[in-house]
């Protein structure tokens, strides 16, 4: 197989089983919380044996022997003879930590086999009952589950010819059938030709076709249902059973680019035979290609090649081995796809009327014509252009609970750990955000959980003292307001002693601490150098690192976090996030001639401010906006000269977080969405810009950043 | 005289290729329609050997027109001519009965390949 093969294999590999594996910590959770539920015994089993197929195929022995072996327990649990246990969930949770951690090593370009596993399988066979014990399963993959040694696993060679197939007990119950009308069992494997764009449809139509003609029994990769990617459709394997093996073959032949058809008689025995009768299937969705399925070969067994290649590969270490493999991949709603796949058919057809025109034009059709055809295409562009953007921006959200879901475990060990019980609620985990936001979110807010239980939450004896409730209680939750994401995280903690804070500042030197409110104070907490544990665990119990979580909200994802708190009763911190950070809704201004974009998110509304209004001294002016005095800044004075004096100004009223000021511009030009590329660090040594633009006529815009308004405050 | 063929297409100049393409190798060209509609009414007038459908079209997208030239004659044979990514309209047509199709853009033999195939039935 080419190494590039390899690295795709791989890849899918890692896609697939990083799911499951995060699917399995919470499967458990679920399953302590419900221990007779089993529904859920069976879905952790069934994560475990998909877990353990996967990993054995890749050549992953040491985490596919660990899964097996928790597949054994959870065996043990689901036909009732060892019941769940605190010891027994302890080792399935040690088992599942350990896969965790090897996912991720793996996923690093480590390897399994790195993995002391000693104690977690003899957690898991204590687990058990020693009664039950079985020999160890060779070291470098488990047995599949129907007793078939491991060597029958078609391995990661791709030379295979076709993919062995595996029958439930319904198609078996077909092919006796079959058998019994005197009928033809074949094996098809049909080859679309390399230059097909659209293998799906095409292997699909050769289906079809036979299935009008025959008793299509099995196909691998899947037709209907969970399908695979196009690509994996270049050669499909098809079992089938007919009266006439002539009329298949015309049926198959009767497509076009087809590349070959092969078809070979079988013995329905090799189907119907007892070391086929229980294998159990586990679809890999793009693994299809190397032939995830094991048992039930055709006439001819899996070749001995086939099975020295096999060993080969599982001992080497290249195989499990090779360099870091990077997610490249992404899920995405299909639906979001067709929806865009149906937008650049529109846009072809509008290309090709386009072209049409321009003939037009040259065959000396009236122009006013040509014009208006030209106007009305024109406009259809411009809605079909909007929709791809907006579709493809749908295709970059993705729901925050792939954060979400990693919280009840966290909090659940870290409240074993300091001996603190605490409730733990989500809500608005369907909220959708970018993925790129989404990726960049999971460390902050684990950190600030950790906060919350460490420093908020009150030992029990502590809690019932000051009148709480014994439990403490966090909660987590997001929702979607504009064209902004808010993320709560609350705890009915202790809180912080914003007093003391001023203290801390004003022994620091923080000029003008004395006067800051309450708000102001809080806000040191997220200064680098001020959140140290010492200092903060000094003054209320809380902030280890707040200001790299600052940093990553405010810094890498232009969002905003807010910290209110009150003793006794807990503290909130909100997190204020952009929806996504490619493409923003900017108000385009005028400073002298440079154009600056402020994003609509902080964008209040527009005034039109007179002189007179303005009280204070140059680069401390304010006036009112309501009833509150807010700061009063202007493009002039921030990037070039100063503001030119007259009576009257237009400004933009900015908001960031609870904070408001006026901008003074020289010009509000008009709403639109403007691309954002990032800004040369030459040009942004004051960091007053989250990007640049460039408009269609070629103009540089600079996309402000007003997260200043803020920071002038120090 | 050759087998004839019926071509459905929005794009008159889509239909310009085609119609060079199949006469060159000697087919007759039974007619030209230019939406879903025309080529319903077409085929029940002019009952071609084959249906060269574009899947996207105006008035009655070509998935429908072919339901209906289904349901005038179910032995029709249609081939779909369809542009990348409309995968799962493809299977639609498969499902509904459609003998092969072609995804643009194509090169000549593709589309008389098809023919030749689906001619044989």
């Amino acid at each position: 197989m080419s190494g590039i093969e390899e690295t795709r294999l791989r890849r899918a590999f890692l896609e697939e089983s990083e799911e499951l594996s995060q699917k399995l910590g919470e499967s458990l959770m679920a399953l302590e919380a419900d221990r007779a539920n089993a529904l859920l015994v069976n879905e952790v089993f069934r994560l475990t044996h998909s877990l353990k197929s996967e990993s054995a195929l890749m050549g992953f022995g040491t985490l596919s022997e660990l899964a097996h072996r928790m597949e054994d327990v959870l065996g043990c649990a689901r036909d009732g003879s060892l019941s769940l246990g605190k010891p027994v969930m302890d080792s399935l949770f040690a088992g599942a930590d350990l896969i965790a951690e090897m996912m991720a090593a793996i996923a690093k370009g480590g390897s399994d086999a790195d993995f002391k596993t000693g104690d977690v399988l003899q957690g898991l066979s204590e687990a058990r009952g020693n009664g039950h014990d079985r020999p160890p399963a060779p070291s470098h993959a488990a047995p599949a589950q129907g007793g078939q040694p491991n060597e029958a696993l078609p391995g990661i060679t791709a030379t295979v010819e076709a993919a062995p197939i595996t029958l439930g007990a319904f198609e078996k119950l077909q092919l006796a059938e079959a058998r019994d009308r005197g009928e033809d069992l074949l094996r098809l494997t049909v080859s679309v030709d390399e230059g097909e764009p659209m293998k799906f449809p095409r292997a699909y139509l050769v289906f079809s076709n036979l299935e009008a003609v025959s008793n299509v029994v099995k196909v691998v990769p899947p037709m209907e249902g969970e399908t695979a990617e196009d690509s994996v459709y270049g050669r499909t394997t098809i079992l089938l059973t007919s009266g006439s093996e002539e009329e298949v073959r015309r049926a198959a032949s009767r497509v076009d680019q087809i590349a070959e058809v092969k078809v070979e008689r079988c013995r329905f025995e090799a189907f119907l035979s007892a070391a086929a009768v229980d294998a159990f299937i586990v679809p890999v969705p793009g693994l299809w290609t190397a032939g995830a399925f094991a048992g039930g070969g055709p006439e001819t067994a899996t070749t001995s090649a086939g099975q020295d290649e096999q060993a080969r590969r599982s001992e080497s270490p290249e195989a499990r081995r090779t360099g870091p493999v990077e997610k490249t991949s992404i899920r995405v709603d299909t639906r979001k796809l067709d929806d865009l796949w149906s937008l650049i058919a529109e846009l072809v057809l509008h290309k090709s009327h386009i072209a049409r025109l321009s003939e037009d034009i040259g065959r000396g059709k009236d122009v006013h014509t040509v014009r208006e055809e030209l106007v009305e295409s024109f406009d259809s562009l411009d809605k079909i252009s909007s929709g791809m953007q907006q579709t493809m921006m749908d295709t970059r959200m993705i729901p925050i609970s792939v954060i979400f879901s990693k919280f009840p475990r966290l909090v659940r060990d870290l409240s074993r750990k300091l001996g603190k019980p605490v409730d733990l609620l989500l809500s608005g985990e369907d909220t959708e955000i970018d993925r790129s936001i989404v990726e960049a979110l999971s460390d902050p807010l684990t950190h600030i959980i950790r906060n919350s239980l460490d420093h908020g939450i009150e030992f029990p004896e502590e809690r019932v003292r000051r009148g709480k409730n014994e439990k403490g209680r966090v909660s987590v939750t997001a929702r979607r307001q504009g064209g902004t994401i808010v993320i709560e995280l609350e705890d009915d903690g202790r809180g912080i002693d914003a007093e003391s804070i001023r203290r801390k500042a004003v022994g620091m030197g923080v000029s003008g601490a004395e006067s800051f409110t309450e708000a102001q104070l809080l806000d040191l907490v997220f200064l680098p150098g001020f959140s140290t544990k010492e200092v903060v665990t000094d003054v209320s119990g809380r902030g280890v690192g707040m200001d790299v979580v600052a940093t990553r909200i405010r810094g890498d994802l232009k969002g905003d976090v807010v910290l209110r708190t009150e003793p006794n009763r807990g503290t909130r911190v909100t997190l204020l996030l952009p929806l996504t950070l490619t493409i923003v809704n900017a108000l385009l201004v005028r400073g002298d001639v440079q154009l600056y974009a402020l994003p609509l998110t902080d964008v209040d509304s527009t005034a039109k401010l007179v002189s007179a209004e303005i009280r204070g001294e140059e680069g401390h002016e304010s006036a009112l906006w309501m009833e509150e005095e807010i700061p009063v800044y202007s493009l002039g004075a921030l990037f070039g000269s100063g503001r030119r004096r007259t009576d009257e100004y237009f400004a933009a009223v900015l908001r960031h977080g609870d904070r408001k000021a006026y901008l003074v511009v020289d010009e509000l030009i008009e709403e639109r969405e403007v691309v954002i590329k990032p800004v040369d660090d030459l040009l942004n040594s004051q960091k007053m810009f989250s990007g640049v633009s460039v408009l269609e006529n070629g103009k540089l815009v600079f996309i402000l950043d007003t997260s200043f308004i803020r920071r002038e405050h120090f | 005289m050759g087998a004839t063929i019926l071509i459905a297409d929005d794009l008159s100049f889509m239909r310009m290729i085609q119609k060079e393409i199949l006469t060159e190798r000697g087919y007759t060209i039974a007619g030209e329609a230019a939406d879903g509609l025309e080529v319903v009414e077409k085929f029940k007038s002019l009952r071609p050997d084959l249906v060269l459908l574009d899947i996207t079209m105006p008035n009655m997208n070509g998935l429908e027109a072919m339901r209906k030239i289904f349901t005038i004659d179910p032995h029709a044979r249609v081939i779909m001519c369809s542009a990348l990514g409309q995968q799962n309209l493809i299977v639609e047509a498969i499902k509904a009965g459609v003998k092969d199709f072609i995804v643009k853009p194509f090169k000549p033999e593709r589309i008389l390949s098809a023919i030749e195939k689906a001619l044989r039935v």
